[in-house]
């Protein structure tokens, strides 16, 4: 067991208490919503509690691949990054069929870039999907021969490849960043502060959306999120980053623009997957979670605050 | 056979290839029971069989054409011990029993059946008319009833005439248990084949919703 447990996540006690902290967070919810439940029953507490049942999962889920040992979550990250190509890929309407064989040829860049993130090759790590990749794709479609429409899936697949794989493979890389002297938490800090943030955003814009919500931001794409949800959002993910920044080697001022960077990286990934499902005419990618609609719903803000998180803080104290 | 199809294909099903059960607690229904299904790939029996409990896996057994499955002794052997087939002639010479009578024999002892009433998997993700047989059975047995289930996707992953297998997400839709109302082979496999399209709806709308 020793061995599959980190000897530094014992010893972490930053560590330790954020995984407290969410814990706690569930409970409380839990509880919440019971009680509500209770007093005024109906479907909308009844989704609460359905989401809120499928955040036990998802939280014990991701916890546990953080604190087992570092090659256990490189899998576990490379699961979910397949899964959620295979859901894109799936539900798109811009792959055609003669592209099936192609795909194969994404599912396989994913082992190979979470091999690259585990060795730590930061270099070949950053070029793979979005250099090699996106010559290899176009080149194998040529070679297949069915050149009606392909230019779409062209710009399509590898598309496709950097919002489910290049951008998920940040959150493993975390775990390959060299140790600094003075800062205790690590990659798993770092990782744990940008889901953890990551999702707390979701959750605080969709809570003051709910609360204060009057003014649509972008009413054709994603009818639910106004100005008060996002801005509400914004500063209380900013204020949490600044109370949980033990996680991080950051200062004061460092911890309060990762947060922003987050809060808007997570907007911007909300919507642009909310406008492809719209082209689709789906309002859930799938229905695999239980009132979070299918994977890539639930990775969507993730695929764009975890790479500008990681570039921050790689430039900040690693590069 | 247990271990193949609960062991092996279920977490290969689902983790691998994405397929995902809708409505699975239908199939603990006591047997005898026909599972009725379109037909796209060889993926769909897996995904039926997989998805059944123990207690009914054991004694369902996928109707199959034997100059398919049965063409070579090792083909035989898979198709009997491991798929749990039940394989039909297409083309039989005279004195063979006729498939209905070997499928009804195998109901009246209180074995379930997977049939595909398309005949073949045809064009991937396109439903083709149903075939008579079902119609036959139900009417020799109208107190057996039968389950219609429509799967979407398996046509995507491994289409006929494909080796290579490409994981796409799937769905299998399984439909409530029901007793034919016809009386005519016709009408029988009319409602039939409405039933099964009807999961279709169902599964599509549940998809978009």
């Amino acid at each position: 067991m020793n061995y599959f447990l980190s000897n530094r996540f014992t010893e972490n006690i930053e560590v330790l208490s954020i995984i407290l902290v969410i814990l706690g967070i569930l409970i409380f919810a839990t509880i919440l919503f019971f009680v509500l439940g209770k007093i005024v029953p109906g479907d909308k507490v009844r989704e609460l509690q359905q989401r809120t049942k499928s955040w036990w999962v998802m939280a014990s889920v991701f916890i546990l691949a953080t604190v087992l040992h570092p090659s256990i979550s490189f899998v576990a990250f490379g699961l979910l990054s397949f899964a959620a190509l295979r859901e894109l890929a799936s539900i798109s309407k811009n792959i055609r069929p003669e592209d099936r064989r192609v795909i194969i040829w994404c599912y396989l860049a994913i082992p190979v870039q979470y091999f690259l993130a585990y060795m730590g090759y930061f270099n070949l790590f950053i070029i793979f999907i979005p250099v090699f990749m996106f010559i290899w794709i176009p080149f194998v479609l040529v070679i297949r021969g069915f050149t009606v429409e392909i230019g779409r899936s062209m710009s399509v697949l590898p598309v496709q490849l950097m919002f489910t794989v290049f951008s998920i493979s940040h959150l493993a890389y975390l775990l390959s960043l060299p140790e600094l002297t003075g800062f205790n938490a690590g990659g798993r800090g770092l990782l744990l502060f940008v889901v953890f943030l990551t999702e707390m955003n979701d959750v605080f814009q969709f809570t003051w959306g709910k609360i204060l919500g009057r003014h649509k931001i972008i009413e054709k794409i994603s009818p639910n999120k106004t100005w008060e949800g996002f801005i509400g959002g914004f500063i209380t993910t900013i204020v949490v980053a600044y109370f949980i920044r033990f996680l991080t080697p950051f200062t004061a001022m460092e911890a309060l623009f990762a947060g922003a960077i987050i809060a808007g990286g997570g907007f911007i990934g909300d919507i642009i997957v909310s406008a492809i499902k719209r082209d689709i005419g789906l309002k859930d990618t799938g229905n695999l979670i239980p009132g979070h609609g299918g994977i890539l719903d639930r990775i969507d803000s993730l695929a764009i605050a975890a790479p500008s998180f990681f570039y921050f803080v790689y430039n900040l104290y690693y590069a | 056979m247990i271990v193949y199809y609960k062991v092996i294909m279920r977490p290969f099903l689902s983790i691998f290839v994405g397929v995902k059960w809708i409505n699975a607690s239908r199939l603990s229904h006591p047997m005898p029971f026909l599972l009725v299904s379109n037909h796209n790939s060889h993926l769909d029996t897996m995904s039926l069989m997989a998805a059944l409990p123990i207690k009914q896996l054991i004694r369902t057994h996928p109707v199959a054409a034997a100059d398919y499955f049965g063409s070579s002794p090792f083909k035989r052997f898979l198709s009997r011990w491991v798929i749990n087939a039940l394989l039909i002639k297409r083309n039989r010479a005279a004195g063979d029993p006729s498939p209905t009578d070997l499928m009804i024999s195998l109901l009246d002892k209180g074995h379930s059946l997977i049939l595909f009433p398309e005949g073949s998997r045809g064009e991937p993700e396109k439903l083709q008319a149903f075939q008579k047989g079902i119609g036959a059975i139900l009417k020799r047995r109208p107190t057996i009833p039968y389950i219609p289930v429509f799967m979407s996707g398996m046509g995507r992953v491994l289409p006929k005439g494909e080796k290579l297998l490409v994981p796409f997400d799937s769905y299998v839709a399984i439909g409530e248990v029901s007793f034919a109302k016809s009386e005519e082979v016709e009408q029988l496999v009319a409602e039939v084949e409405a039933s099964v399209l009807q999961q279709r709806e169902i599964l599509l709308n549940m998809i978009k919703q």
